[in-house]
């Protein structure tokens, strides 16, 4: 049974789907790189690229493409994959579609950590720890709730989280009513914003891309299992709890980095594991990493079609990442019925 | 709006006293009759509270919103809440001939059931300050004072831009008014004042007048000046310590200033020379 599906695990891996998928992660990077509210030549491009690399002094349009637009990418490629992997892993545990990477109230946490800073008028630097502490709080809170005897059944875990969620998201609004002059900034935190992307929040976030990421394809092969439902996965060996438990945290720890350095961004983690189950399969160990790249894809795009619509004005990411994808999902599950 | 007072003037006939009833079009487009003088006000504005100070309206006011906060004396007023967390028991209870609230927050309909007349009364834009301060005059029977208030603004506004207008250079400057980066575009009520205090806005007109924008322009515009956020914040974003400002320390975080700037009402003069000071120091040895 294990080599059958190793087999069919390598031919969906190798399928035309992940052609497609891969030239269009490296059609959209280039593309990203190259456009944006400035117009800058591929040529000139290139050269800041090169002179980036080369750790030259920067001036003028290199500054943009290698200090903006290059960590701008990478680091809506990882916030992408993260809610994506996060998004898929949530489905797997929770054995529902409708689960997303903010199910155990990561984003109102991680919401109500960013609405502090700005209302206590602190600097945005505190930004990325507020939300962090904030989200991680947040499910700690609600697994502590949910947990029973040593269980944590997926329907009170839901509810827990749900109910957490509602209580923070109402701390925000007070917080917010408070001080109306900062409304839009939080507003605009809970619509996403990759336009301070740098080397340094790329590089901070990328610890916990890897590590909850990491564990999460690590648990793949699990998830499938639990796929079969709690009874038989725990008479197949499997420690159920435990196993549930390490995939919140893991997921949420993404979710969480990925939410402290671009704000809330819907629809990505919902979404991508839908289309990625509907073109490969169900099997965890391909839908994860291949939902890595089409959402880290999906929200660069989103991300290029953000900054260069309106430009040199920006519309907020969140907004696209769901006028672009709710539409092609719909289409999907449209033609999935006929 | 400016249509609507010369109309209403030219009906009256009358240079300096309103005479009441006065019908005229608020900022929500509706008509409103005063039968008479009012005697006791409630602002919900802090500029348009400061213009019927500066009109002589102070003694007219019963109670303010809760940012209102110049003149001194309008802190010893009762506060009824804001716009969008009025306390409308509060303003039923003070009693006023006549609420004046912006055309945001929805005040209207609340209070008009309680029996108390509002008008609507938010200038936004720079020309709108001076027209709306007429209209506010108006109101409140101190037409002419209001009058002489905006032929005082636009003299002291004028000695600045004889001024600036002379300056050998002008500097490019971006007016952040908050860190998502939203930005105020030349035709704004900041942008105005912007350009009179002779420097150059790096954003375009056709973004509009408070555009959310692309940190990419900021570097590629390279202002001279920053407004609206302090040196730190500044040289911890991507690529923007390679922005002249931040390089020669000219990031301008003055809350006072950022405060009077955001307040259009009698103290733009001060507002625009707070800014011609920072813009061209030397201008004002």
């Amino acid at each position: 049974m294990s080599a059958a599906i190793t087999v069919s695990r390598r031919l969906a891996l190798i399928s035309l789907p992940t052609l497609l998928l891969l030239a269009a992660a490296l059609v959209t990077a280039l593309l990203a790189v190259g456009l944006g509210s400035v117009p800058i030549s591929p040529a000139e491009t290139l050269q800041a690229i090169r002179h980036g690399l080369s750790g030259a002094e920067l001036s003028g349009n290199d500054v943009i493409v290698w200090q903006l637009r290059l960590p701008r990418v990478a680091l809506g490629f990882l916030v992408g994959a993260a809610l994506a992997v996060s998004g898929g892993a949530f489905q797997a545990v929770f054995r529902n579609p409708l689960a997303d990477p903010y199910l155990m109230g990561v984003a109102s946490g991680a919401g109500l950590g960013a609405t502090l800073v700005i209302a206590l008028g602190l600097t945005t630097l505190w930004l990325p720890l507020f939300a962090l502490s904030g989200a991680l709080l947040s499910v700690f809170i609600a697994l502590a709730i949910a947990r029973e005897g040593g269980r944590l059944p997926p329907a009170r875990l839901i509810l827990a989280g749900v109910v957490v969620g509602s209580i923070l998201t109402a701390f925000t609004t007070y917080l917010l009513l408070q001080s109306e002059d900062r409304i839009r900034q939080v507003f605009a935190f809970t619509l996403g914003n990759l336009a301070f992307a740098g080397w340094p929040q790329v590089g901070r976030l990328l610890p916990y891309v890897l590590i909850g990421g990491g564990v999460l394809l690590l648990l793949s092969k699990a998830l499938n299992t639990l796929q079969l439902g709690d009874l038989t996965a725990r008479s197949l060996g499997l420690p159920v709890e435990r196993l549930r438990l390490l995939v919140i945290i893991a997921a949420s720890l993404c979710t969480a980095g990925a939410v402290s350095y671009a704000g809330i961004i819907g629809f990505v983690g919902l979404v991508t594991p839908h289309l990625v189950r509907r073109l490969w399969g169900a099997d965890y160990r391909v839908l994860l990493p291949v939902s890595a790249v089409a959402g880290g894809t999906l929200l660069v795009l989103s991300d290029l079609l953000a900054r260069t619509l309106t430009r040199p004005a920006e519309l907020p990411v969140g907004v696209v990442t769901t006028l672009l994808g709710g539409p092609f999902f719909l289409y999907l599950l449209r033609r999935q019925k006929t | 709006m400016n249509k609507v007072f010369f109309l209403s003037s030219a009906l009256l006939g009358a240079a300096h006293a309103t005479s009441y009833p006065l019908t005229l079009t608020d900022d929500l487009g509706r008509k409103v009759t005063l039968k008479a003088e009012p005697m006791r006000i409630v602002s919900f504005l802090p500029s348009d509270s400061e213009t019927l100070c500066a009109i002589g309206g102070c003694g007219k006011l019963v109670g303010v919103d809760e940012y209102s906060d110049f003149p001194a004396q309008v802190t010893k007023l009762p506060k009824v809440g804001n716009l969008y967390q009025p306390n409308i028991e509060a303003v039923v209870a003070l009693r006023p001939d006549i609420v004046i609230v912006s055309k945001y927050g929805d005040l209207i309909q609340p209070l008009t059931n309680a029996g108390i007349t509002v008008v609507a009364v938010n200038p936004e834009t720079y020309e709108e300050v001076f027209s709306k301060t007429i209209i506010l005059g108006k109101i409140i029977n101190r037409e002419a004072q209001a009058k002489a208030l905006v032929i005082q603004m636009r003299r002291d506004i004028a000695k600045v831009e004889i001024l600036t207008k002379n300056a050998v250079k002008k500097p490019t400057a971006y007016y952040e008014i908050d860190p998502t980066p939203y930005t105020v575009g030349p035709n704004s009520f900041i942008g105005v004042l912007l350009t009179k205090a002779g420097a150059i806005n790096i954003i375009p007109a056709s973004l509009g007048d408070f555009p959310k924008i692309s940190p990419e322009l900021v570097v590629k515009s390279a202002p001279q000046f920053i407004f609206g956020m302090n040196l730190a914040a500044a040289k911890a974003r991507p690529g923007w310590n390679t922005i002249p400002a931040v390089k020669l320390g000219r990031v301008v975080e003055d809350k006072a200033l950022d405060q009077l700037l955001s307040r259009p009402g009698p103290r733009l003069p001060q507002a625009l020379a707070g800014l011609a000071k920072v813009v061209h120091p030397e201008l004002f040895k």
